[in-house]
C-alpha cells in the first residue's frame, strides 16, 4: 500500500513515523521499540500447547504433575484430580489466538483441609534466565504477570512470585469476576532491590497459583511488597479448588514481563512456532515414545554375547544431567544381524547435559562387535524419557 | 518417596548412576550431578539416616 501522508516530524526525532495519519502506536512495540530486554517469553509454554507427558490425567492426588510441559501441579492431601490440556474452540482467550489451556477439575473435594494440606499450581525458572530483573540492585525491575483465567468460581486467587534463593515473597491478587468467562489479568509486582537471583542454572524463582490450602498457608496476609517468605501468605486469599466437585480452574497465554505494564500497554503475548516451544521444553523433560510398532530408539554394538551398548542423544542440551526413565524391559528388543533378540534388561549409565549410555541385556543370541539397533518389542509400548526439571 | 538406592557400576567402575526405586516400584536412573533434583533427593533421603547399596 502507497504512503499517501509520512509524518516527517516523527522521522526527524527518530520515533516511528505515523503512515496515513494513523494512529501511533501507544503499547507494544511504541516508537518502533520492543519493551522487552529478553528475545524470548520467560514463561516456556505459556499458551500450554506442549504437553509430552499426555494430555489427560484422572484421580490426581498427590505429587509432582505436568498436564502441560513446564507447569506442575502439586496436590498434597488436599482432593483429587483431573488435570487436562484443554482444546479450546471458543471465548475470549480462543479469540486471542489461544488454542489451548491447562484445566483442573475437582473430583474428590476436600472443604476442610488440615493445616499442612495444599494444592499448588506453579512454574519454576532459571536464575540465569532472570538477570534481567536485576533483583537485589538498586536498578531493580518491576515484574508484571499476565494471563487468561477460566473458573466456575467467582471469587478471589492469589499467585505468588517465590525467590527459592533468597527466600522472598511477594504476591498479587486476581478476581474471577465471571463464572465460566475467559478473563485476562495483568498483576504487576514491586522491584525488590534485595537479594539477587543466582547467575546459574538451578531453581530461582517459582511463579505459584496457590489454589488451595489449609491454615499454615491461609493464616497470614498476601504480601504487596517483597518480604522474608512466610508460609502463612501464600494463601491468604483461598481459591478453594478443592471445596467442592463442582469447582474447575483453567489458565492460558501466561506471561512474565520486565518491569510495569497495564492492560492497555502490556506487550503481546509471544506466540512461539510450536516447534520452538518444544525444543525450549525439552530442556527440562522429553519423551521418546513408540509411534509405531518395533520403532528405533539407538543404534549401537554388541559387547560381549549378551549386552549391547548404545549411545542416546538427548533431543535437546538439558538444563542438568537427566533422570533417565523408560518402559518394561519386555518392551525393547535388540536387533542384530537378521534377528530380533528380547531384552532382559535395559539400563542407562553416565547420564550427562547431552547423551546417555544405553545398555541392553539380553540371554543370549548376540555376536560381540556386531552393530545392533534398540527397537520396540513390536507392541508398540516402549518409552525412554529423560527429566531435568527444576 | 524413594524406597532404595544402589551404585551402578559399568566395566567395574562407578557409572556416575544411581538406580533409584520409587515406593510404588518405579525405577529411574539418577546422574551424581549436584543439579539434577533427583540426586538433590537423594542426597536429602542420606541426610535422614538412610544407605545407599552399593553396586552388585
Amino acid at each position: 500500500m502507497a504512503l499517501s501522508k509520512i509524518d516527517v516530524a516523527n522521522m526527524l526525532t527518530g520515533a516511528t513515523p505515523v503512515a496515513n495519519g494513523g494512529t501511533a502506536l501507544t503499547s507494544g512495540f511504541v516508537n518502533g521499540k520492543d519493551p522487552r530486554p529478553s528475545a524470548s517469553p520467560l514463561i516456556i509454554n505459556g499458551d500450554a500447547a506442549v504437553a509430552q507427558r499426555g494430555t489427560s490425567f484422572t484421580s490426581v492426588s498427590s505429587g509432582s504433575n505436568f498436564p502441560v510441559d513446564r507447569f506442575e501441579f502439586y496436590p498434597t492431601n488436599l482432593g483429587a484430580y483431573t488435570i487436562i490440556q484443554e482444546a479450546l474452540t471458543s471465548g475470549e482467550a480462543y479469540n486471542n489466538g489461544f488454542r489451548t489451556a491447562l484445566r483442573i477439575d475437582t473430583t474428590t473435594a476436600d472443604a476442610s483441609p488440615a493445616s499442612s494440606d495444599y494444592a499448588i499450581l506453579r512454574t519454576k525458572l532459571e536464575g540465569q534466565d532472570l538477570q534481567l530483573f536485576k533483583k537485589g540492585t538498586s536498578n531493580a525491575e518491576k515484574f508484571t504477570l499476565a494471563f487468561w483465567v477460566k473458573s466456575n468460581k467467582t471469587t478471589t486467587g492469589q499467585v505468588n512470585l517465590f525467590d527459592i534463593d533468597n527466600n522472598r515473597l511477594v504476591s498479587g491478587t486476581y478476581a474471577t469476576s465471571s463464572a465460566n468467562t475467559w478473563e485476562k489479568k495483568v498483576i504487576n509486582f514491586p522491584a525488590d532491590t534485595t537479594g539477587a537471583f543466582d547467575n546459574d542454572n538451578a531453581l530461582s524463582l517459582i511463579v505459584e497459583f496457590f489454589l488451595d490450602g489449609g491454615s499454615n498457608f491461609t493464616s497470614g496476609t498476601a504480601p504487596t511488597a517483597w518480604e522474608a517468605q512466610s508460609n502463612g501468605d501464600r494463601n491468604a486469599n483461598n481459591f478453594a479448588i478443592g471445596s467442592s466437585t463442582d469447582n474447575d480452574f483453567a489458565i492460558t497465554g501466561v506471561q512474565l514481563e520486565v518491569g510495569e505494564f497495564s492492560s492497555t500497554t502490556l506487550p503481546p503475548f509471544e506466540h512461539e512456532s510450536f516447534g520452538n516451544n518444544l525444543q525450549r521444553c525439552q530442556r527440562y523433560f522429553y519423551l521418546n515414545n513408540t509411534v509405531s510398532a518395533s520403532m528405533p530408539f539407538a543404534s549401537g554394538v554388541v559387547s560381549g554375547t549378551t549386552n549391547s551398548r548404545a549411545v542416546m542423544r538427548h533431543p535437546q542440551p538439558m538444563r542438568a544431567p537427566p533422570t533417565m526413565g523408560r518402559s518394561g524391559n519386555a518392551d525393547f528388543k535388540v536387533f542384530c544381524g537378521s534377528t530380533n533378540v528380547d531384552s532382559t534388561n535395559v539400563a542407562f549409565y553416565y547420564p550427562n547435559n547431552y547423551q546417555a549410555l544405553l545398555y541392553v541385556d539380553v540371554s543370549s543370541g548376540l555376536t560381540n562387535g556386531q552393530g545392533v539397533v534398540i527397537i520396540d518389542d513390536g507392541g508398540g509400548n516402549a518409552y525412554i524419557q529423560g527429566s531435568a526439571e527444576l | 518417596m524413594i524406597k532404595t538406592v544402589k551404585k551402578l557400576n559399568l566395566d567395574g567402575n562407578f557409572s556416575n548412576t544411581y538406580l533409584l526405586t520409587l515406593q510404588n516400584d518405579k525405577q529411574l536412573y539418577v546422574p551424581k550431578a549436584e543439579d539434577n533434583t533427583d540426586y538433590q533427593n537423594i542426597l536429602a533421603w542420606v541426610a535422614e539416616g538412610n544407605t545407599i547399596a552399593e553396586a552388585d
